[in-house]
């Protein structure tokens, strides 16, 4: 039983655990003794084990029990009701089907369903699903959804035009849909871009749509693919057929397979297929290899039960997050003088003893993530896919989101270590800004409770979290602003002037007809700063108003980076494309990407000296949308 | 048992043609195979490759009904699928770890499947057709063996079967397709461009030709050197017996040994140079279902060096054997792929100028001796047409640069049927670099290609690491690819280039608006 500090568990294992003094070096026990063999591997399993059997005893009623503790700012509550009080306080949070009960019972996560629908949990939920279980199936999001994002190779036909919702990605809901479908059925296969997560043994851990246990055949089918390739010595890629790709990666004992026909190239797919593995050992850590190899039969299902969420909300990220294929991050634009106010509290809290502090905010547009701050401890530096991963985490469980709410949740970080859990401080500030703090001790709930409150002070104080708010509201940079003289743009993105960018209907049809831009037809761009990891990208004008339209000019995009990073002979230089949709000019430098689109019809002349205005006009306002210096990647 | 002893047995490479309607019985799934190579490989190891291929075709077939699997790419091989009938498929595996020319485009490599299996077709018939007519297999399988290994093979005058296989090994390496083939269109013809008045010419002629035979529904087909003037055959039928012409019986071809510049030929150029690949004792190999089948009764139409001139201008060959009574050697025989028709072929050669005339069997009577009637014919009404017509053309032939434009490397192909490209000596000068570039760039076109089916206009430019500009066009039906090496050339010197050239040499195809 003591062994279980060391895990993900301790949360729920010990009883009080914040306020339980841990010697330093069990912090650390996870990431350090999982390398001597197997003391750990069996404490781990052990653990995992012995959480099954407790959840167990206290009847699987409370779904979302899980390492996540969610504390009420107001409320104290004595160790022995915390579990309780977590479940009650997930069952609140609309947790849809956590009663489902099947087989699972331990959860790491929270599998809470957010639901812009409130919808009654689905009799039919299959318990696997957790939260979030094929509840509201029929409502009208839904339905509003299926068009658009599930991807019905028939319905989803990407040239439909300016079909969807104006702006979709807001009701785009998380979680799994379409439990009720396996690999008999015709809309199943129909589904533009399956993901599966297999075990070696070719047990299902996860699939995209369906119902996991009913697909145990198909993932025995896929399985059998891998390994027969594999006894031969090899390893299979992907394969292709029509218009579809079968792409294969295989992690050790965990396999995972995508199956697309949306035309994106190997490369983003297996790229995605990599987040997806991060995305996993995040909450895991590969420690759980061990448990494979002690038994290679291992079910991990229990151990993901209820993060459906998290993982349709990542791939569904793939289809309209650049950050996903530049493998940068994006920054809110604000005045320099409000990112160094807010760099400053971080660093200060870093140097007492938090590994990342992170200031962070959802874009108005879709659940984007949006870096304020960041600062690491010495020098540690977060890679940018962590920061994709940990963020979307954090997004799309809804016990995070509770405002007013501390979360403190064990998480891997896989590019940083992906051996070892770190502990995430979650607080959101207001529905839209949010601070993590990130430490190695487990046992640091406290200080960082202190900490937060600190950094909060000096926010309120110098203004920050107004102007995060008036920056959200502002967006970013416009290429219509691009048209006008540049000089004016210097020093300011955030334009007061300029009415909140609401979206309504009349206004987006509108514009859509006309099909402004910006100069000489541009229509968007993508700069992406190699040095500092970080990205800006233009906010969607006319007439890229629709989500088809932005997930098609999406796509786009991601061909053409695939295409300029092209294996063994790229980066290529410049890339000037033109077909039936757009002009895309790319420019790759060692110091930044540009990526542009615009108007087919565009003059290649006039569109090359709009692209060198927009590399003018990002270096001008770059200390506003960029986080320089502060930042841990600057040596 | 995997694919592992494969990887040691095989020199690289693996073909195989199998027929799914066969051994579906278990114990009986050897049937299954109409053809493998390399034929010494343990039955296990080549029931686990076509196993392998089946399970993907039923897998793939789930989520793509109508396409099913065409490539499976792993880290070692790739395997291309080609569905040459259906239900008869073709796969072949490369290695690419040994292929060092590893980045070859997959669909350079299900074009040869396509070439041989469109060759096959022209001599034989359909694969489906000869396992009806035979249902042992042992017909098909008697054919394919020698047929495949003639056409893999780069070097001539093996006429010891014993030698089959070494034959086959040598020039392995030559015919796989590789990225240094991205400025050439396998499976297209290319013209020779000929005056009004030499145009002329030739439509007499081919009226000429064409009476001569007394009946209306022969063909014809005329080649200057290694290119196509004229034709009266259906484009499929053409793109067939073009290949043919180029790989047997062009004057290139008879003379196998003079350098040659067509893309088709650049094996038996190449096969003067000593074979890296080593011989290996897979030459011996004497496979009992391959060779049940009495050999010599097998027409192996693409045996090497069996063609030569006649007295009569006429080209013969004893790969049919002789007539007995006349002691001439008997005429071919091909199939017309739409009509089925079956057609003499007869070659007359002037020159460098080849002449194929197609005469329906059914309208000759009483076999070679009605053919030497209407060869005297073609003699007496059209030899002086002929020399004509080489006259002609040799004085406005500008010799294997013809087609060469200065300071471009271009691949032009029009509706995936009729292609012109830079002369493959000009090619060998661009940089490795420039040609993986435009190898990765062709792949992409190939897939927008796939996507939008109707052809729709797409330019790209990209300027490589090197500073090359590799560049695409496609619009209505035409492809243009191309490479300009100047280093410190702008996209819109790029542009105004591919602008110049697309005015001067396709009337404009490729000019915006």
């Amino acid at each position: 039983m003591s062994s279980s500090d060391s895990s993900s568990s301790s949360a729920s294992d010990d009883p009080n655990p914040k306020l339980k003094p841990q010697p330093l070096e069990s912090q650390f026990q996870s990431s350090l003794t999982l390398e001597d063999s197997d003391g750990v591997a069996r404490t781990d399993d052990a653990s995992v084990a012995e959480q099954q059997q407790e959840q167990q005893d206290e009847g699987s009623g409370n779904g979302s029990v899980d390492g996540v503790v969610n504390v009420e700012d107001n409320g104290h509550r004595d160790s022995s009701d915390r579990e309780e009080g977590i479940g009650s306080g997930e069952a609140r949070d609309g947790d849809g089907g956590s009663g489902g009960g099947g087989g699972v019972v331990w959860r790491r996560a929270n599998s809470e369903v957010e639901l812009e629908v409130e919808a009654p949990a689905s009799p039919s939920s299959s318990g696997y699903a957790g939260g979030r279980g094929s509840s509201g199936a029929s409502s009208a999001s839904r339905a509003d959804d299926a068009s658009e994002e599930d991807e019905i190779e028939v319905v989803g036909n990407d040239d439909g035009g300016a079909v969807g919702a104006p702006d979709s990605q807001a009701e785009w809901t998380p979680g799994k849909r379409h439990v009720d479908e396996d690999d008999a059925s015709i809309s199943w296969r129909k589904r533009k871009k399956h993901f599966f997560i297999l075990s070696n043994s070719g047990k299902p851990i996860y699939s995209r749509y369906g119902d996991e246990h009913k697909l145990a055949g198909f993932s025995a089918t896929l399985q059998a693919i891998i390994s027969f390739v594999e006894n031969g010595g090899d390893r299979v890629k992907y394969v292709k057929a029509g218009m579809h790709q079968v792409v294969f990666l295989v992690k050790g004992p965990i396999y995972l397979v995508c199956i697309s026909c949306t035309e994106e190239p190997f490369e983003s797919l297996v790229a995605q297929l990599e987040l997806v593995y991060g995305q996993m050992i995040l909450i895991l850590t590969k420690s759980l290899n061990r448990c494979f190899e002690k038994n290679p039969k291992f079910d991990m299902t229990p151990l993901l039960g209820g993060t459906d969420v998290v993982f349709s909300a990542l791939i569904h990220s793939f289809s309209w997050n650049p950050a996903a294929f530049l493998h940068a991050y994006a920054c809110l634009p604000l005045p320099y003088a409000t990112r160094q106010a807010a760099g400053a509290i971080l660093q200060d809290v870093a140097d007492s003893g938090v590994l990342f502090a992170l200031l962070m905010c959802k874009h108005r547009v879709g659940t984007s993530l949006k870096v304020i701050s960041l600062v690491g401890a010495q020098k540690a530096s977060l890679h940018p896919d962590d920061m994709l991963l940990l963020g979307n985490f954090i997004m799309s469980s809804e016990s995070f989101r509770q405002v007013t709410s501390e979360s403190f949740s064990p998480i891997c970080l896989p590019r940083y270590n992906p051996m070892a859990f770190l502990h995430a401080y979650v607080h959101y500030f207001d529905a839209d800004t949010y601070l993590i703090l990130l430490t190695t001790r487990s046992d640091a709930f406290y200080h960082l409770k202190d900490c937060r409150i600190r950094i909060e002070t000096v926010l309120l104080k110098s203004n920050v979290l107004s102007e995060v708010q008036r920056s959200t509201l502002d967006g970013g940079m416009r290429v219509e602003d691009l048209s006008v003289d540049l000089q004016q743009h210097t020093g300011s993105t955030s334009r007061v002037e300029d009415k909140p960018h609401t979206e309504t209907p009349e206004r987006i049809r509108e514009s859509s007809l006309v099909g402004l831009g910006g100069p000489a037809g541009l229509w968007h761009f993508l700069y992406r700063s190699v040095y500092l990891d970080q990205y800006v990208s233009s906010e969607f004008s006319s007439p890229i108003n629709t989500h088809r339209q932005q997930k098609r000019l999406y796509r786009a995009y991601q061909k053409l980076y695939v295409s300029m990073h092209s294996k063994g002979i790229g980066p290529h230089k410049t890339q000037f494309r033109r077909d039936e949709n757009y002009v895309l000019l790319c420019w790759v430098t060692p110091d930044f990407e540009l990526y542009a689109a615009f108007d087919p019809l565009a003059d290649k002349a006039l569109a090359i000296k709009t692209c060198n205005k927009v590399c003018q006009w990002v270096k001008d306002v770059e200390n506003e949308i960029f986080l320089l210096g502060a930042s841990p990647f600057s040596w | 048992m995997g694919l592992a002893s494969v990887n040691t047995a095989s020199e690289g490479m693996q073909l195989c043609i199998f027929d799914l309607r066969r051994g579906q019985q278990e114990g009986q799934e050897l049937d299954k195979i109409l053809f493998f190579f390399p034929a010494d490989l343990p039955f296990a190891t080549q029931l686990s490759v076509i196993g392998l291929s089946e399970g993907l075709i039923t897998f793939t077939r789930i989520f793509s009904p109508d396409a099913a699997c065409e490539v499976i790419e792993a880290e070692r091989h790739s395997h291309v699928f080609y569905e040459a009938e259906s239900d008869i498929w073709m796969v072949m595996v490369v290695d690419k770890s040994k292929e060092s020319k590893a980045a070859c485009q997959v669909d350079a490599l299900r074009k040869v499947l396509k070439e041989v299996h469109s060759l096959f077709v022209l001599f034989h018939g359909t694969m489906r057709s000869m396992l009806e007519k035979e249902t042992s297999g042992g017909l098909i399988r008697s054919h394919l063996y020698p047929f495949i290994t003639d056409y893999l093979s780069g070097c001539g005058d093996l006429n010891l079967t014993c030698n089959f296989w070494a034959d086959f090994l040598i020039g392995r390496k030559l015919q796989l397709p590789s990225f240094h083939d991205c400025l050439m269109e396998r499976g297209t013809v290319q013209m020779l461009t000929v005056g009004r008045e030499a145009a002329i010419e030739v439509q007499s002629l081919v009226k000429v030709l064409e009476c001569s035979a007394g009946t209306t529904s022969c063909y014809s087909l005329v080649l200057f050197q290694d290119l196509l003037v004229s034709t009266t055959l259906s484009p499929d039928d053409t793109i067939s017996l073009f290949t043919y012409a180029v790989l047997r019986l062009t004057p290139h071809a008879l003379s196998s040994g003079a350098t040659s510049w067509s893309y088709l030929q650049r094996t038996n150029a190449g096969s003067q140079v000593p074979a890296l690949s080593t011989i290996t004792n897979s030459g011996s190999v004497s496979d009992n279902i391959y060779r049940s089948q009495n050999n010599c009764q097998v027409k192996r139409p693409l045996h090497h060096n069996r063609w030569f001139r006649g007295n009569d201008g006429f080209l013969a060959s004893d790969i049919w054997g002789t007539d007995n009574g006349s002691q001439t050697s008997v005429t071919p025989i091909v199939y017309l792929q739409l009509t089925e028709e079956r057609m003499y072929l007869c070659a007359y050669q002037h020159k460098s100028l080849t002449i194929i005339l197609l005469v329906p069997v059914s309208s000759i009577l009483n076999g070679e001796q009605g053919l030497s009637l209407v060869k005297q014919q073609v003699l007496e009404n059209a030899s002086l047409k002929m020399l004509m017509v080489e006259e002609k053309l040799s004085k406005g032939w500008g010799g294997e640069n013809a087609y060469h434009v200065s300071g471009y490397r271009y691949l032009l192909v029009d509706d995936e049927r009729v292609s012109r490209a830079s002369p493959p000596a000009k090619v060998m000068t661009l940089a490795k670099e420039s040609l993986l570039a435009l190898s990765k760039l062709r792949e992409e076109v190939n897939l927008e290609k796939k996507r939008a089916k109707c052809s729709s206009k797409l330019e790209i430019c990209v300027r490589a690491k090197n500073g090359a500009w590799v560049i695409a066009r496609t619009s209505r039906g035409k492809e243009l690819y191309m490479v300009l090496e100047k280093a410190s050339e702008t996209l819109l010197y790029a542009a105004d280039s591919v602008e110049k050239f697309s005015n001067r040499y396709c009337s404009g195809v490729f000019s915006l608006d």
